[in-house]
């Protein structure tokens, strides 16, 4: 099956001075979310408006959803949420619905019907008739996303979905961004909420000074990270010093990459030397880690420091 | 068809931005008031009444029935309203309420919603544009559907002609709009756009009225040399008799005479001369910038072209039909701007609204290509 995103080679520089994409190329699959990663100003929104036509790339190369970059009818297949996105404030939810339903080249039917699917789907079937201007940040947000989705498109990119959603909502946007993928669409998710992707993400990629640092599975790139830990309380058998860390009264015995088997003869262990096992987890990298790894990878020690390079290699 | 669609929401996207605007209610509320004060003029057997009839003027040429009526009331629609209140106080209050649609399109946030959309970028362009003249087509033609009315029901003229209106304040403003459009997209603020426009207007009004002036002036100058000479030539004839009849003291007398109309048509022959350069010169740049003037005096032509008596005559008390009173010769002035009058009368319209279109094509083209180009 056909990527759903594959770019090579994007390059975008403002003006001549501000580099904000050297060379960004990833493949997005179908049917997957993908997240997006990076500090302000890594360049994330930039290429999210490229792929949909609303800033011209300095240099690219590849295709979304099987057409080249650029190719304006393929936009109709394409839902996508900007940020900071801001809708005519004296339309209601409603005309605000139409209009972008009808740019999507939507049939007026069409869109009658998807708006009450869509207007219900975001929990706003009772603000039909109300004006936009009169919302509030969350509400616009979840107006945002229904009209994101009511042309029914195969790929969504949806820049900062969940921001100013309160934790309800968000948890209402994670279980919909679940449903949306498991119908067969493919999500790319641009976020600053870490926490919030890690439960969702498939694939992700981190950009960082417009380049990409690290890509792949959530699973490819945590793996070698996975280690199991044993917590116990008391005077237990003797460890490799390396293999132990101390937190208070307990005894933490650290395995790293190792199986759920491996961990079996540990246990026996601690339990021949009569000690109170408290707690036995399987540990995964954090996105948040694997962030921070992307950023020193990416030689970046301060992940608040604007990502565009200015002028020459920066 | 998927284009029309999008075309069509945009159109009513537009629609409901110019119903959304105060400006808008305010504008459509004086225009009707006007109308019912223009609708407020009549005539009856023994002159014009006004304000339905609280004031009155009495007149033995123009009351009801006459084509002076007739005139009058048109040519205060052509040359007053429209030129007045339509080509400025309501196209300074339109500039002010659509100024905002691109500077407001292209915020961020905003822009991104509509740019990544199958539409092109050449077609939001274009119906945006459109758009922005919804607003002057719609108030004109309340205006000119209410004019019509009033002109039917006063003075008994149903001319189609007046709804010429629409479409030629529609052009004028359009001529403004585009700078306007241009100077929003480049700058992406309303003011700047409101006042680069206004400038623009000031800098147009300006020249066309420089060189009005410059060629009335023209005109006048030439009139003027033209009646010292023929009043040089009668008084050569006088003295040439006088000396024939050797009446020597009235030759005399002449010949002193003759030195004021003598002084006249040169120092007239000098001012022409002068005239005459910075008169092309401004002809010229007049011919590279939209004719706002000329486009609004197309409707004032039309309509007087089946009128007895056209409004210059009845404002120099001409074309009223008395025996024992004719009319007084026109002096130099007036001679000057009848002349100039008819000067404006011969160009073509396809002349003068070529032209302007020209010049809108080429800042609209501008204004697409950065358009186009862009990043939002």
């Amino acid at each position: 099956m056909p990527a759903a995103i594959e770019i090579h080679d994007v390059h975008k520089t403002f003006r001549k001075k501000v580099r904000a994409l050297q060379g960004v190329s990833m493949q997005v699959d179908p049917g997957q979310i993908f997240c997006l990663l990076g500090p302000n100003g890594a360049g994330k929104s930039t290429l999210v408006k490229i792929l949909m036509t609303v800033i011209h790339a300095s240099r690219i190369s590849g295709t979304m959803l099987g057409m080249p970059i650029g190719h304006k009818p393929t936009l109709r297949r394409v839902g996508y949420l900007p940020e900071h996105h801001r809708f005519p404030t004296f339309m209601t939810a409603e005309q605000a619905l139409h209009f972008y339903g009808a740019l999507s080249d939507m049939r007026r039917h069409d869109r009658r019907r998807r708006i009450d699917a869509m207007l219900e789907l975001v929990g706003m079937s009772g603000w039909r008739k109300h004006r936009v201007g009169t919302f509030s940040k969350g509400m616009q947000q979840r107006i945002g996303l229904a009209q994101a989705l009511l042309h029914d498109p195969e790929l969504l990119l949806l820049d900062e979905p969940t921001d100013g959603v309160d934790p309800v909502g968000r948890r209402e946007i994670r279980d919909l961004l679940i449903h949306l993928r498991d119908e067969g669409r493919t999500i790319l998710i641009n976020s600053h909420i870490l926490s919030e992707l890690e439960t969702i993400c498939d694939q992700l990629a981190v950009v960082v000074k417009g380049r990409v640092a690290l890509e792949g599975t959530v699973d490819e790139l945590t793996s070698g990270r996975r280690r199991w830990i044993v917590s116990y309380e008391g005077a237990g058998p003797e460890w490799d010093a390396e293999q132990i860390r101390q937190d208070g009264r307990l005894t933490q015995v650290v395995l790293p990459g190792a199986a759920a088997r491996d961990v079996q003869p540990v246990i026996d262990r601690i339990r021949a030397a009569d000690c109170v096992i408290t707690e036995v987890s399987e540990v995964r990298e954090s996105l948040e880690d694997l962030f921070m790894r992307a950023l020193e990878l990416a030689g970046e020690d301060d992940a608040a420091t604007p990502g565009a390079a200015k002028g020459s290699d920066a | 068809m998927s284009t029309w669609i999008a075309i069509l929401a945009i159109l009513r996207e537009s629609w409901l931005t110019l119903r959304a605007e105060k400006l808008f209610k305010l504008v459509l509320g004086l225009n009707l008031l006007v109308i019912v004060a223009y609708a407020s003029i009549g005539f009856d057997a023994t002159g014009v009444s006004i304000f339905f009839g609280l004031a009155h003027v009495d007149s033995e040429y123009i009351h009801e029935g006459t084509s002076l009526a007739k005139t009058l009331y048109l040519g205060i629609y052509s040359a007053f309203i429209v030129n007045l209140w339509l080509a400025w106080a309501a196209s300074i209050l339109a500039l002010i309420s659509t100024s905002s649609i691109f500077p407001s399109f292209l915020k961020e946030g905003a822009v991104e919603l509509v740019m990544s959309r199958p539409t092109r970028r050449s077609t939001i362009f274009f119906v945006k544009y459109f758009g922005g003249l919804l607003f002057v087509m719609v108030q004109v033609g309340i205006f000119t559907l209410g004019a019509f009315l009033a002109a039917g029901w006063r003075v008994d003229v149903w001319d189609p002609a007046i709804f010429l209106a629409i479409p030629l304040i529609t052009l004028f403003y359009s001529y403004l709009f585009c700078i306007n459009v241009l100077v929003g997209v480049i700058t992406r603020s309303t003011l700047t756009a409101l006042l680069a426009t206004l400038l623009f207007w000031f800098a147009t009004f300006s020249i066309h009225t420089t060189d009005q002036l410059l060629t009335e002036n023209l005109f006048r100058f030439q009139e003027t040399a033209i009646r010292a000479e023929k009043r040089i030539a009668e008084l050569e004839a006088e003295r040439d008799t006088a000396n024939a009849e050797q009446d020597t003291k009235e030759a005399d007398n002449v010949e002193h005479w003759l030195q004021g109309p003598q002084k006249e048509a040169a120092a007239a022959r000098e001012a022409v001369e002068q005239l005459t350069p910075w008169e092309t010169t401004m002809g010229i740049i007049r011919t590279t910038i939209p004719e706002t003037d000329r486009t609004l005096a197309l409707l004032h032509r039309q309509l007087e072209r089946n009128s007895d008596v056209s409004l210059f005559d009845l404002m120099t008390g001409r074309g009223f039909d008395d025996e024992d009173d004719p009319p007084r010769e026109l002096n130099a002035e007036e001679v000057a701007q009848r002349k100039v009058l008819a000067q404006e009368n011969q160009i073509p319209a396809w002349q003068i609204i070529g032209k302007s279109l020209i010049f809108e094509m080429i800042v609209l083209g501008l204004t697409l290509w950065i358009f186009r180009r862009r990043d939002y």
